[in-house]
């Protein structure tokens, strides 16, 4: 893989995680409202398989989708400012953490409902084919969505009509508080889908190599008219289901297990739990950027002098990130307003 | 039926969709007389979206009469027999040809009977219960008890007595009342719980009429004057009950009853103890003009502390009383002048004044009415 | 230059012009296709336009009606035929939480040309589940707009507008009005889609309704004619937004208003426009506006309990019968 291909990817998982730490601190202050569900662990997912798409294509995201946004392209600032909710915002304020959307990177929300990225991305790719185009859909969606009737209408359909789509399973194990065992009378999710005659493939969402190679094989394989194709990503999410949640149905052991990689070591009988920082989860031991960042290093992509420089860059970003939406103007009643009314002004109405 | 008589089958014309409700036959597939089994096609009909097959429903002889072919028929209609036995076929005429002649399009056989209509559909019954007020809450004020006077009984406030006492009596027309007799109405049941009495004197009124005549004011004006000053030095009559306690007004209004042709209705002169009489008499110009056209608005006749009713005019009224309405304490009604002077009727609240105050009441208008002439005075001292 | 059609007739007729007019419209629903329709309204577009365009969905009201919203966001414009408005409860998610609100929460940056054409209303005897309609629901979704043809020529117009417009537009017929007839020109004017008609003029009293029950409503006025009492007929054919000038001009003229409508009368369509034209008319008025809804009561089997259910012709008449009556009140004319 090209080095500035790794260089890129390794730097949208730092820029996700510094940005999702910030957003969380944000949130304590008062100045994040509302839901906030974070995206820790789960980078790899986000880098692997959105930098193996062309800007052409599309993406269908749900409401834990600031680092899809990030890695998408979208400035840190307007994700931030969406976040504040003000007019500078992705969604000029009206959409919040939930209802993110980026008409000129095709990033096309943003949905709060569980489930309800599969229906639309069927749809848009719904329209490619019957424009003949070649351009893919790639729909986000969780281990909980896997039980929504939506999920199974979307499947067959996307089936039944070879339609461009590529599902991308972000599979943390938990549906808010039920692990997947407790919510899924067939917890492999792979299982599932091939009953609907639709090619999947389950794979480490830890390491965001594995991930995007995946990806490029599926991507290729609808490209060449293979139909939708779905990838099952093992993932994990450090925080809990969102900044509401404490995310205590997890033992402790369990978190530490993933952030170190190593069963036995997390066997710690006396471990206290509690959110890791940052200098934390880099004092226990490697994380999936760690793994990469290693990895990247063993290759001789990356000298770790390049990784400080990294972090740095992208706590810049982020820092101006905040300011920037911190002054940032409020949106107006009458812009609302107008977001309502703007798609009929040409037409008469009465 | 007995053994005697023919087994006849109807053959009815068949739903054959779930929004039809006549088909045409077209054709019969098999003639009279013909073995018929169950299941068999034995007619073609034309619905409201296709052309169907009519099946037998049971063994034996198509029989006549038939319908002709190209006959309308409302589902449900006869058509024709199917007979248990040959022998019968052409025996089944005279019932079957007079439940044939029923025309076609008589009372939507098929269509579902009309519900055996009360007098009012449900949906209309839904529709005017809405509009009918609902009866207010009996929020009637707790009576205070005075020695040796019961506490009024409870009057139901419901719009409305019994119908059936009506009912019992000649037939009757219901006409929707005015608005303004609706609203005296529902005042006046209002009012109904209010324990009152009533006391009432002999008062000269030849001095007032004699002084409104020199100075150019309304009887009425005046009046009002002589009671507004009365009730300042008898500050009780411009109290009001609540439950809580009197509510004591710091002016006086007096509302006087006039009769608008329609009605009655009592424009309220404000301050009519305090300001000069030149301005109330200008007020009462204007009130009295408006009542006469019905532009009254319901700040010109609400809230009086004190009321004032004269039908004097009727010299065979030698003396009335009033309904003392909500808001105020008392409200005297003037009779005719006599030789002695004319019965004034001061009926009150109980909750509020006892009677030797009502008696003190009129003993000071008394004064007032003799000696008119503190009644043109801007203020007067408490 | 006007032709008889029937309602599903003019409706096939407009779905054909547009598709013809515009590659980008499609249509998709249960038995769409091969079938022609479960009304009759797509039939031979199967054969003219193909698979793509004339889309059989299997039976996942949600996801089709989500697939038509996913499609509106990238530039095409989908009609999406749910088989009738019970179905459309399976469907909300997409219309309401989709359809409505992603040109808002995107902050303007997407447009939602979507139609969902859907009949509801009683027909006959096909019990609670298939007999109800849900107008009062949409109405109270920010986003949406509801158009409510009763005749085959504004079944023509309003489908075709709805198409040509940029914002989800939900077509409401009714089963019933199908097979009625009545004149379609092709090339008329078309009036603005929102706009109200007055079918009838009248002096006396002011009838307002919409779908079949307009319908209804200009039954009753013939019979009231015979009478001596001139009903005014409005047939609203819209439920949002709703025409109220025109309403209220009419209530200057006549002072009484009785709204006819076949969907429940708690917190129905009727409550909103009793309630609005009372706001806006009140000193017009001389009598408080009188609503003939439907029984709040799931619809019954039985047929004529389900017949007694909704107001028929004799009970509008009735109605306005009662609501004419004089009072010394009435002002003159």
């Amino acid at each position: 893989m090209e080095r500035e291909t790794l260089h890129h990817m390794l730097r949208d998982m730092l820029l996700s995680r510094a940005f999702e730490e910030r957003a969380a601190e944000e949130y304590s202050k008062g100045n994040i409202v509302g839901f906030l569900h974070l995206y820790p662990g789960e980078e790899a997912v986000a880098a692997g398989v959105i930098n193996a798409i062309g800007p052409s294509d599309y993406i269908v995201s749900n409401y834990r989708e600031h680092a899809h946004a990030l890695v998408r392209g979208t400035p840190a600032r307007e994700v931030m400012a969406e976040l504040f909710g003000r007019s500078t915002g992705m969604s000029g304020g009206m959409g919040g953490s939930m209802h993110m959307f980026d008409r000129e990177r095709r990033f096309m929300g943003g949905y709060a409902i569980v489930g309800q990225t599969c229906p639309i991305a069927i749809g848009i790719a719904y329209a490619i084919a019957m424009r003949g185009l070649p351009e893919v859909v790639v729909s986000f969606l969780g281990d909980g969505a896997v039980n929504q009737g939506t999920f199974h209408e979307s499947l067959n359909m996307a089936s039944l009509w070879r339609l461009p789509v590529l599902f991308v399973c972000e599979n943390n194990h938990y549906a808010i508080g039920t692990e997947i065992h407790r919510h899924s009378a067939v917890p492999e999710v792979f299982k599932r889908v091939a009953a609907y005659n639709i090619p999947t493939e389950k794979i480490d969402g830890m390491d965001v190599l594995k991930v995007h190679n995946a990806t490029k094989q599926a991507l290729d394989r609808i490209r060449r008219g293979g139909g939708p194709q779905f990838i099952e990503c093992e993932t994990y999410r450090y925080r809990g289901h969102s900044m509401a949640d404490p995310g205590t149905y997890r033992p402790a052991v369990e978190l530490k297990a993933y952030q170190t990689w190593d069963p036995i070591a997390a066997a710690i009988r006396d471990v206290e739990f509690k959110y890791p920082t940052p200098d934390e989860l880099a004092e226990v031991g490697p994380d999936n950027i760690k793994l990469f960042a290693d990895h990247l290093i063993d290759d001789e992509h990356l000298a770790e002098a390049e990784v400080e420089e990294l972090k740095v860059d992208v706590k810049k970003i982020v820092d101006d990130a905040v300011a920037f939406a911190a002054q940032s103007a409020q949106p107006t009643m009458d812009a609302a307003w107008g977001h309502l009314n703007g798609s009929h002004r040409h037409e008469t109405l009465m | 039926m007995t053994m005697n008589q023919p087994q006849a089958h109807a053959i009815t014309m068949p739903a054959l969709s779930d929004t039809m409700s006549n088909g045409r036959l077209v054709k019969w597939t098999k003639k009279s007389g013909d073995e018929v089994k169950k299941g068999d096609v034995i007619a073609e009909v034309e619905t409201d979206k296709a052309v169907m097959d009519v099946e037998a429903f049971q063994d034996g002889y198509l029989s006549g009469p038939l319908a002709g072919e190209g006959t309308e028929a409302p589902v449900g209609q006869t058509i024709g027999y199917i007979t248990d036995n040959l022998a019968d076929v052409s025996s089944v005429k005279s019932t079957a040809v007079e439940a044939a002649r029923l025309p076609a399009g008589n009372g939507n056989a098929a269509a579902p009977s009309p519900v055996a209509q009360a007098r009012v559909s449900a949906v209309l019954a839904a529709s005017m219960a809405s509009l009918r007020p609902s009866p207010l809450r009996d929020t009637g004020p707790a009576t205070m008890r005075t020695s040796g006077e019961p506490a009024a009984p409870k009057i139901p406030l419901a719009a409305g007595g019994p119908r059936s006492a009506i009912e019992a009596g000649p037939p009757y027309r219901v006409e929707r009342a005015s608005s303004l007799r609706e609203a005296v109405a529902r005042n006046m049941i209002a009012s109904a719980p209010t324990p009152s009495f009533r006391v009432t004197a002999q008062l000269a009124l030849e001095p007032l009429l004699a002084a409104a005549q020199a100075q150019h004011y309304a009887l009425s004006l005046l009046l009002a004057r002589a009671c507004a000053l009365t009730i300042v030095a008898h500050p009780l009559f411009n109290a009001a009950y609540t439950p809580d306690g009197l509510a004591r007004r710091d002016r006086v209004d007096i509302g006087i009853a006039i009769d608008n042709g329609e009605g009655l209705i009592t424009p309220v002169l404000r301050d009519a103890a305090r300001r000069p009489l030149d301005e109330l008499a200008e007020d009462w110009t204007q009130l009295r003009d408006k009542a006469k056209s019905r532009r009254l608005a319901p700040a010109d006749y609400s809230g009086a502390t004190f009321y004032v009713s004269d039908l004097g005019v009727f010299s065979v009224v030698y003396a009335f009383d009033s309904i003392i309405p909500i808001g105020a304490s008392a409200i005297l009604s003037i009779g005719a002048s006599g030789p002695q002077g004319a019965f004034c009727t001061l009926s009150c609240d109980h909750r509020v004044v006892f009677g030797a105050d009502a008696a003190r009441f009129l003993a000071t208008l008394e004064q007032h009415l003799k000696d008119p002439a503190k009644l043109f005075a801007v203020e007067t001292q408490q | 230059m006007s032709q008889e059609l029937l309602y599903w007739q003019a409706l096939n007729r407009a779905l054909d012009h547009e598709m013809a007019a515009d590659e980008s419209v499609f249509t998709l629903g249960e038995d769409v296709g091969l079938y022609g329709g479960s009304y009759r309204v797509t039939e031979g577009l199967y054969a003219k336009y193909g698979e793509w365009r004339v889309r059989d969905t299997p039976i996942s009201e949600n996801s089709f009606t989500g697939l038509g919203v996913g499609a509106a966001l990238v530039g095409t414009r989908p009609v999406v035929e749910i088989m009738t408005i019970n179905l459309m409860l399976l469907a909300l998610d997409s219309i309401i939480n989709g359809a409505a609100k992603i040109p808002f929460m995107s902050g303007g940056q997407f447009k939602m040309p979507l139609v969902v054409r859907v009949p509801g209303g009683i027909a006959r005897q096909l019990a609670a589940q298939h007999a109800q309609r849900l107008e009062h629901t949409l109405m109270n979704v920010p986003g949406l707009r509801i158009a409510v043809p009763a005749t085959p020529q504004d079944a023509y117009w309003q489908l075709r507008q709805a198409i040509q417009s940029d914002d989800p537009i939900i077509v409401l017929e009714h089963e019933l009005l199908y097979f009625t007839k009545g004149p379609v020109d092709f090339v008329a004017e078309a009036p603005p889609m929102h706009r109200a008609a007055v079918r009838r003029e009248g002096r006396d009293l002011t009838i307002v309704g919409y779908s079949r029950h307009a319908v209804l409503a200009q039954e009753a006025a013939s019979e009231l004619a015979k009478e001596g009492i001139g009903a005014e007929v409005i047939d609203l054919r819209s439920l949002k937004p709703i025409d109220w000038n025109t309403c209220a001009a009419s209530l200057e003229k006549t002072h009484r208003l009785l709204i006819v409508e076949e969907d429940c009368r708690f917190a129905g369509a009727g409550a909103e426009i009793a309630a609005t034209l009372t706001e806006r008319c009140f000193h017009s008025l001389d009598a408080p506006a009188q609503r003939l809804a439907g029984l709040d009561m799931p619809t019954p089997y039985n047929g004529a309990l389900e017949a007694a259910t909704i107001p028929q012709v004799p009970d509008i008449v009735a109605a306005a019968r009662e609501l004419c009556r004089p009072t010394p009140e009435t002002k003159a004319a």
